[in-house]
Order: C-alpha cells, then structure tokens, then sequence
C-alpha cells in the first residue's frame, strides 16, 4: 500500500509568459489533513487543476496513490474527488441529476449508484433538494452539493478548493464537521482555504504558497508555535516575501 | 484500447445525459425544425409541386423530401454537438468530464453519438410528417441508414470542432448560416441538376452537400445523379479526417483544459 496519497515533484506551470507555478514540490501523506495556503494567485488552484487534469503542466510528475496522473490519468482520477472553487456544473440540471451522471462517469452500476446518491443526499442533509435544479439552491447549499459530487464515488483523495467561501456560519459548521467525519474515516484531504482560523483547526499539516513557490511547508505545531496564531505566520511569510522582492 | 479498458458504464451515461439535455429543451429541438419543415413540404411539395410536375420521373414532393430530411438531418446532428460543447466550455462544467475517468476518445463519442441521435430524432421525424402527404418510400433501407447514421456522425464531428473553436454565441451560429444552409440548398436539396444551368453543374458537383443529398435519394428513391462512390468515399475521408482532427484537439486540451 502506498503511504503517499499525492506527490508532486517539481510541477512548473505557465500561462503564456505567465509562471504560475513554478517548479513545486510536497507530498501528502495517506489520511492526512492538508492545509494548502496561498493569497490570491499564488497558485494553489492551478496546482490543484493541475493534479485533477484540468490543466496541462509543462513540466514535473503527479502522483495520486503511487499512480502517474498524466500516464495513468484514468486510474489516478478514480483516486480523487474534487469540489473546485468555482461551481463548474450544470446549472439547469436537478441535484440528483448531477450525482446520478457524475457517479456514472466513474463507472458506478445503476443499483449500487442509487443506493450510493441516498446515502450522500441524507449526509449531506439534501434529500429535499434532490429535485430542484441546481441555479434555484442557496449559496450554501450548492457548496454542499459540489461536495456531495466530489464523494460519489467515495474517493480515497478529496481535493476542496475553497469550500466554505461564501457559506454562512452555521453551514461551515457542518461543513467542518462533514470533512473532520471523512477524514477520520480514512480520507486523505487537501483544503484551500482564505480563512485561517478552519485550516488551523482542522489540518494536521500546512503548506504556504506564494509566487507559484513553496514558501513554507511542515506540521500544524511548527507554525503556531509560541502562542500564535496561524494568520500571523503566515502573513510573516508571505509579507516577508513581498519585503524581499523589494528589496 | 481493449473493449474491457472502455468505461462503458461513463460513456452510457454520458450520452444518456446528451439526449436528456435535448429533451430538456424539446419545442427549440423537436417542435422547431419539425414545424418548418412542414410549412416547407406543405408549400413546396404540395402547393408549388403540384405546378412543377415530375422530376426525374417522382412527384417533387418525393423529390424534395430527400433533401429535406438531410438538412433537417445534418442541422440537428451539427447544432447538438456544437452547442453541447460550448455550453460545457462556457458553464466550465465540461471540468465534470475532465475530471472523471472518461478517455478522449469516450467524451468524443458521446458528443457524437448525442449528434447523431438528435439528427437521427429529426430527420426520421420530417420523414413520418412527410407520410401525411405521400408515400415517400424507401427503396434501399440499409442505405438510408448508412447514410442518415454517416452524414450525422460528420456533422456531428464539425459541430464538436465549431463548439471547441467559437468564443462566444454569435460564432457558434456562424458555420450554421453561412455554410451548411447554402450548401445544401446549392447542392441539390430543391432541384435536379440538370435544372442548373451548364456553367453550374460543375460548381454543384464540387460540393459534397450534393453527394450527401444525392446518396438520401438515391437510398430512398432509387434514382442518382451523382457518382455514389464517390459520395461513399468523401463520407470516409471526412469522418476519418475531422475524427482524428477532433481526437488530436482534445488530446492537446485544446480550449478545454487550462
């Protein structure tokens, strides 16, 4: 069994003449929670879109499980589920429709794939919308339902980019408490996230990124030591930087 | 690729998702092309045909239809897929697909086969309208099929290409209005070519819409004045071509992956 759930070694990606990641490296170990930091454009979602076949790198290696994500891509996005940023889905089409269609892309049977969209409708508190077409739902409850989609067909790697962006309080509740039950199940996570105080409380290890670079990786504990906060190192990191460029 | 490495589950489910999203939208769709084309047979065929005698020895109402059927035909098959694919382009929902363990060769044919099967709806449909108003016989069956199933499938192909290329809403509607309209009223859909003035005649048989409409009528009336090997053979140059086009398009991400 393979105890890195993703390694990425030396991944440089560019948009023209833009460097937006620039020969990153980390691994991820199986079951762990990852914190993956970075302000706007740092190129935390590239790396993501990078990982899931979104995008085309230039250069390096993805590995998902041991499995090659760009010879073996198949395989590898079996491995994988991801709620991007952005809600890429079909707005006209009802909840259950989503997950009935995306669970058949992964090749779920008709009677295990029913039984499987009751079951992530009723944890994921969305029977009710299950007929209603995904532009009429709340903010919160298309986050839920993108999640929802990302676990049809229960991934050993969930991949959430933002996931509680714009989600009301109580809902990032449920939210926190959904991801700390999947991760105690076994999941391996990898969040993004702007607010701070969640990666902290939630990830086990945490990576900064800044310029499409790794600025700081390691655990939880080697970041808020001292009493502090998370925000302060990592605002002392990515401030730092700017400083340094400066200069 | 082995059949057993196909995810047939993926693919089944991806077209049954193209022909749900086509009911989705039935009157635009079905009612829509369906209604034009019997104003056109009811005026053409009917109204001015009775006027224009026989053509090639049919009534012109038989020798419309054909022509009829294929436009209505390669229209759908071209619209399905074109705007299919841009609409996952634009919504970024084709990320869904991208995502999933589909190969390239997978997510084309499902966009083909969601063009072929709305071609196919269409045209078979103009066909039984046109049961209202003749006999519109079929004279050699496995051709019609050969030729409704091929000619859908190109057109579904150059839709997949327009879907992949165009930027916006206007450019998606281009290839529909200035090429594929024209081309097959201009290769016979309306006359025969012998009805053409002798300058023309040669015009009319450098575009291929002629041979697609051509190889219809012949398939369903028994008569032709093209060469239908050479129809046969542009059919298996354009689907091997545009096919490997497509292929090679979504291999390098082409406008679907960043």
């Amino acid at each position: 069994m393979n105890e890195k759930a993703l390694e990425i070694n030396n991944l440089r990606k560019s948009y023209g003449a833009i460097d937006a990641v620039k020969g990153i490296s980390l691994s991820i170990k199986r079951g762990e929670f990852f914190g993956f930091l970075g302000p706007n454009g740092a190129g935390k979602t590239t790396t993501i879109k990078c990982v899931t076949g979104i995008a085309v790198f230039q250069s390096g290696t993805i590995k998902v499980f041991g499995i090659d994500a760009v010879r073996d891509y198949r395989e590898a996005r079996k491995k994988i589920g991801l709620a991007p940023q952005e809600f890429n889905v079909d707005i006209f089409a009802k909840t259950r429709d989503i997950l009935w269609y995306v669970g058949g892309f992964y090749g779920i049977p008709r009677e295990l794939r029913k039984k499987r969209i009751e079951e992530i409708l009723d944890k994921f508190e969305l029977t009710v919308h299950a007929g209603k077409p995904f532009q009429q739902l709340s903010g919160g409850l298309k986050r839920r339902v993108m999640l929802a989609r990302a676990m049809i067909h229960d991934p050993d790697l969930l991949i959430l980019d933002e996931p509680t962006a714009g989600v009301d309080v109580e809902m990032r509740h449920d939210l926190w408490r959904y991801l700390q039950e999947m991760n105690k199940a076994g999941k391996t996570i990898l969040l993004t996230s702007h607010y701070l105080e969640e990666v902290e409380m939630l990830c086990g290890r945490i990576a900064i990124i800044n310029h499409g670079k790794i600025a700081a990786i390691g655990d939880k504990k080697d970041f808020i030591e001292g009493g502090h906060k998370l925000e302060h190192a990592y605002l002392e990191i990515t401030r730092g930087e700017k400083n340094n460029e400066s200069a | 690729m082995k059949a057993r490495n196909v995810n047939w589950i993926g693919l089944q489910t991806f077209i049954s998702r193209e022909v749900a999203r086509m009911f989705r939208v039935w009157i635009q769709v079905l009612v829509a092309p369906w209604s034009s084309a019997l104003l056109y047979i009811f005026i053409f065929g009917r109204i001015v045909g009775a006027r224009i005698g026989l053509i090639e020895n049919v009534a012109y109402i038989d020798f419309v239809l054909p022509g009829l059927v294929m436009l209505n035909l390669i229209n759908s098959s071209f619209l399905h897929s074109s705007s299919s694919l841009y609409f996952m382009r634009f919504v970024k929902h084709i990320e869904e697909l991208l995502v999933a363990p589909l190969s390239y060769l997978e997510m084309i044919v499902g966009f083909v086969c969601g063009g072929i099967i709305r071609g196919l709806v269409v045209g078979l449909g103009v066909y039984a309208l046109a049961l209202l108003f003749t006999i519109a016989t079929i004279e050699h069956f496995l051709l019609f099929v050969f030729y409704s199933v091929s000619i859908s499938m190109i057109f579904a192909l150059l839709g997949m290409l327009v879907g992949l290329w165009a930027k916006n809403f206007e450019q998606l509607s281009l290839p529909s209005i200035f090429l594929i309209t024209p081309l097959t009223f201009l290769g016979g859909m309306f006359n025969s070519i012998t009805m053409m003035p002798q300058k023309l005649q040669f015009l009319m048989r450098l575009n291929p819409f002629f041979y697609f409409v051509d190889g219809l009528r012949y398939s369903m009336l028994g008569i032709s004045e093209s060469n239908l090997a050479i129809g046969l053979g542009l059919i298996a140059v354009l689907i091997l071509t545009l096919g490997w086009l497509v292929w090679y398009l979504f291999k390098i991400g082409y406008r679907i992956r960043e």
